[in-house]
């Protein structure tokens, strides 16, 4: 019996909480009934802390193994009448758009709300695409909450709509949102809501051609009802300054938090008018238009790309007003995030003000970089290690998204390129065919199953030349040791299913496969020396828990550490190849940190004789 | 859609290594300050590039709205890793207030003897600079004389709230670590609470 006020806070409760878990919040007190995610960040928190508190009945949570699959799942479940989310990081929404923009057109009656996490500043991805063009690109209503209040709140405003017009929902956050801690005021949690029955209606939920065509047509008759909606919405809101102005300011997102900061740190919030827009899709013309014909300039803020100052061009067009539209430009561009100061420095250009933002400090300059690493104890640095021990610069390393990414650093340098999650293995084949080069292939085991399995069968249907390296340390772990089905059933528990890496491996048809322990070096550079010769595809797992999931998980930690037995070359051969972060100088001398030293073992192996294992004290 | 309130405003700065605990730190802060009756917002950025990379977090008392800070803003700034709060020093407010640990976790590009750590008056000199009120602090060492290397974490929360540079003091974070703080935890972090508020004092 959990005691998590998420699960148990009742009305009018007040806690800190961060933006995920306000979602999570705000999805029970709408009653969810299914969650379904693939981890990634700044997404993961919200499936975490479904799992982490229980449930105690009111849901299900899946960790499906790629985000196709959990939208698929999400949508079945909404068919089926359960009220259903559906969580993921933004690229994510790429993997699951297939599903999506056909959803949208048969409509999901038990109610579905789509999370997508959008990251502006590349925190933590590969690239800052703005995720409210899904909104318009696939028609789906919108929310961007901007505080964990309204994460909450506009969760379950979300599910509410979703149910009401049997459409899915978009609620769209971003880094700063999803990672953002703030006071959250609770409201009741309700009984368990009804499903809704599902009535067969293959004319509706069959999208072949002819049927797709009529639900076109409902679409829009749909969307043209969320667009009142949005008119109406608590959550677009005008703000008029205590004396009348022409300046208006509309804005979205979480540059109404810049915007609000800056009016009042500067005291410019009776010289404008603000338009606060919550639910963003379908854009409340209505509202807009009157808010437009009040102004005669108006500024428009919003971080990423600019698709509200198009909209809002559009409909000045449209209605022949005699409103400016300005918005982007030098100071606030497509690029990264914005922030108070750059809010701040274009308001005072629009505003024609002068403003207190100053200069900063210039950064210190030549400090050391702390560029992120591979954990001390990483099993992928033995592997990438002997990799590189065994091919050097003579195979090309295609990689794949997971910390294992972080291989490209020198001295493993084991990453050459990168597409996108799970295509290291179909990249690869690509590159390998073209070039006719050796061609290593690393994934993860979750990766392997989010979108690596296609990939090996179409590498041994088409019999491509290529060695798959499966980097298997149990967990899904760079997202922070979510479930995936390699987990060992002990760790999954009776609501999952174990698979076997292997046994998928040769079924799929490879013969060429082996399975290492990854710490052992030895027989790491037999098995890589025995298959680097080998044409056809060849698949290497080597497996071995991540550290911290095997010291916070598995309660698993050695009571052995590393120290060094002789100084001299050997040692620095270790420390400059292996670049273990529990090696440091200490003067001329190189030493081990033993609060840092996991027990490996792996640099007594890389340079034996100059390290040595002793027990670890305390 | 201004903030009413008559609370001083105030941006306070973490920055540290990952895996050092800044982020529970940030929050156990956090919820201090929300305990106290002060309106709050942290922010943090999570993800792969904290494994053993700089983490930066905030937390700013008295009604913005926005979670996150820009260079020259942060009232107070505490810096968990002495080269990351030399780092970290654009983003203090001229004469804004510095609390730093002074135990240095070297960047692997030192460990591997490609770049040098710098020298620690140098980066004292540079911080009090810039810094009305400069405290560094052994973190880690009476983290470790406390129990564990992480409550030096709490060694740095207590000196920046015995200090007084904060809306509330020792007595409100001692009650959070009560509250929050899983019972095992407690102990090691009330004796690490002690020693911060000796340290600064010392």
């Amino acid at each position: 019996m959990s005691n998590n006020p998420l699960l148990h806070g009742a009305h009018g409760e007040r806690h800190l909480l961060l933006g995920n878990e306000a979602i999570v919040r705000g999805a029970l007190e709408a009653g969810v009934h299914i969650v379904t995610c693939y981890p990634g960040t700044p997404s993961s928190e919200v499936p975490d802390t479904f799992h982490r508190i229980g449930g105690e009945g009111r849901y299900r949570l899946e960790y499906s193994v790629n985000e196709k699959v959990a939208m698929e799942v999400a949508a079945g479940a909404a068919l089926g009448g359960a009220m259903s989310l559906v969580t993921m990081k933004h690229v994510g929404l790429n993997v699951a758009a297939d599903p999506l923009f056909t959803a949208v057109y048969t409509g999901l009656p038990g109610g579905l709300v789509v999370l997508s996490a959008d990251d502006p500043g590349c925190h933590s991805s590969q690239n800052e695409q703005d995720n409210r063009y899904y909104a318009r690109f696939a028609m789906l209503p919108c929310f961007e909450p901007a505080s964990a209040q309204e994460a909450k709140d506009m969760t379950r405003e979300a599910f509410s709509l979703a149910r009401q017009l049997e459409q899915p929902v978009l609620l769209r956050t971003t880094t700063r949102i999803s990672h953002m801690r703030g006071p959250v005021d609770f409201d009741d949690l309700p009984a368990p809501q009804p499903k809704v029955e599902f009535r067969r209606e293959p004319s509706r939920f069959v999208p072949v051609p002819a049927v797709a065509r009529r639900r076109h047509v409902v679409l829009d008759e749909i969307v043209a009802r969320a667009r009142q909606i949005a008119e109406n919405s608590p959550f677009n809101t005008v703000t008029e300054p205590a004396a009348p102005t022409d300046l208006g300011i509309i804005v979205s997102g979480v540059s109404r938090n810049y915007l609000a900061d800056a009016l009042s740190a500067n005291d410019w919030a009776d010289s404008v008018r603000v338009l606060e827009l919550g639910m963003t899709w379908p854009l409340p013309e209505e509202k807009v238009s009157s808010f437009l014909n009040q102004c005669k300039r108006v500024l428009v803020l919003e971080e990423g790309e600019d698709l509200l100052e198009q909209d809002i061009r559009a409909l000045v067009q449209k209605r022949g007003l005699s409103v400016l539209i300005d918005g982007k430009n030098d100071i606030l561009t497509h690029q990264g995030e914005y922030s108070t100061t750059l809010v701040t420095r274009r308001l005072a250009q629009w505003l024609q003000v002068s403003c207190s933002v100053q200069e900063p400090r210039c950064a210190e300059p030549d400090l050391p970089g702390r560029p992120p690493n591979l954990c001390p104890g990483c099993s992928h640095r033995a592997v990438y290690y002997t990799v590189r021990q065994v091919f050097g610069d003579d195979a090309y390393y295609s990689s794949d998204i997971g910390c294992y990414t972080l291989g490209l650093l020198p001295p493993l340098r084991t990453a050459d390129f990168l597409v996108c999650m799970g295509s290291s293995i179909s990249a690869g084949s690509g590159f390998a065919r073209a070039s006719e080069k050796p061609v290593i292939a690393f994934i993860g085991d979750s990766t392997f199953f989010h979108s690596g399995m296609t990939g090996l069968a179409n590498a041994v249907f088409n019999q491509h030349n290529v060695l798959m390296i499966i980097l298997d340390n149990g967990t899904t772990a760079m997202t922070g040791h979510q479930p995936n089905p390699g987990m060992v059933q002990d760790m999954l528990g009776g609501m999952s299913s174990h698979m076997d890496i292997e046994t998928i491996v040769r079924g799929m048809g490879v013969t060429d496969v082996a399975k290492v322990r990854a710490f052992n070096i030895k027989t790491l550079t037999k098995t890589l020396e025995e298959m680097k010769s080998k044409p056809g595809v060849r698949v290497l797992i080597t497996e071995e828990p991540c550290v911290l999931y095997a010291r916070r998980q598995l309660k698993k930690t050695s009571p052995q550490v590393a120290e060094v037995a002789q100084q001299g070359e050997e040692a620095l051969r270790c420390l400059e190849q292996l670049a273990c972060p529990a090696f440091y100088r200490d003067g001329d001398n190189l030493a081990v940190d033993a609060t840092l030293c996991t027990g490996c073992m792996v640099c007594l192996q890389v340079a034996p004789g100059a390290f040595k294992a002793r027990k670890r004290q305390g | 859609m201004t903030m009413q309130n008559n609370q001083k405003r105030m941006r306070v700065y973490f920055t540290g290594v990952g895996g050092q605990g800044t982020l529970t730190a940030t929050t156990l802060l956090a919820r201090t300050a929300l305990e106290a009756g002060l309106e709050v917002v942290a922010g943090e950025v999570h993800g792969m590039a904290q494994r053993g990379g700089v983490v930066e977090s905030v937390m700013l008392l008295g009604g913005w709205r926005s979670p996150k800070l820009d260079l020259g803003e942060a009232d107070v700034m505490l810096g968990f890793e002495p080269l990351e709060t030399l780092r970290g020093l654009p983003y203090l407010k001229k004469g804004g207030a510095v609390f730093s640990s002074s135990d240095p976790m070297p960047p692997v590009s030192v460990s591997l003897g490609k770049a040098e750590y710098p020298a620690m008056n140098r980066i004292k000199a540079s911080v009090c600079e810039v810094a009305g009120v400069c405290h560094f602090i052994p973190c880690r060492e009476l983290g470790i004389q406390a129990g564990s290397v992480q409550s030096g974490n709490t060694v740095l929360l207590s000196a920046v709230c015995a200090s007084g540079v904060l809306p509330f003091g020792v007595d409100a974070l001692e009650e959070a670590i009560k509250k929050f703080l899983p019972a095992k935890l407690q102990e090691v972090n009330l004796k690490a609470l002690e020693l911060g508020k000796t340290a600064l004092k010392g």
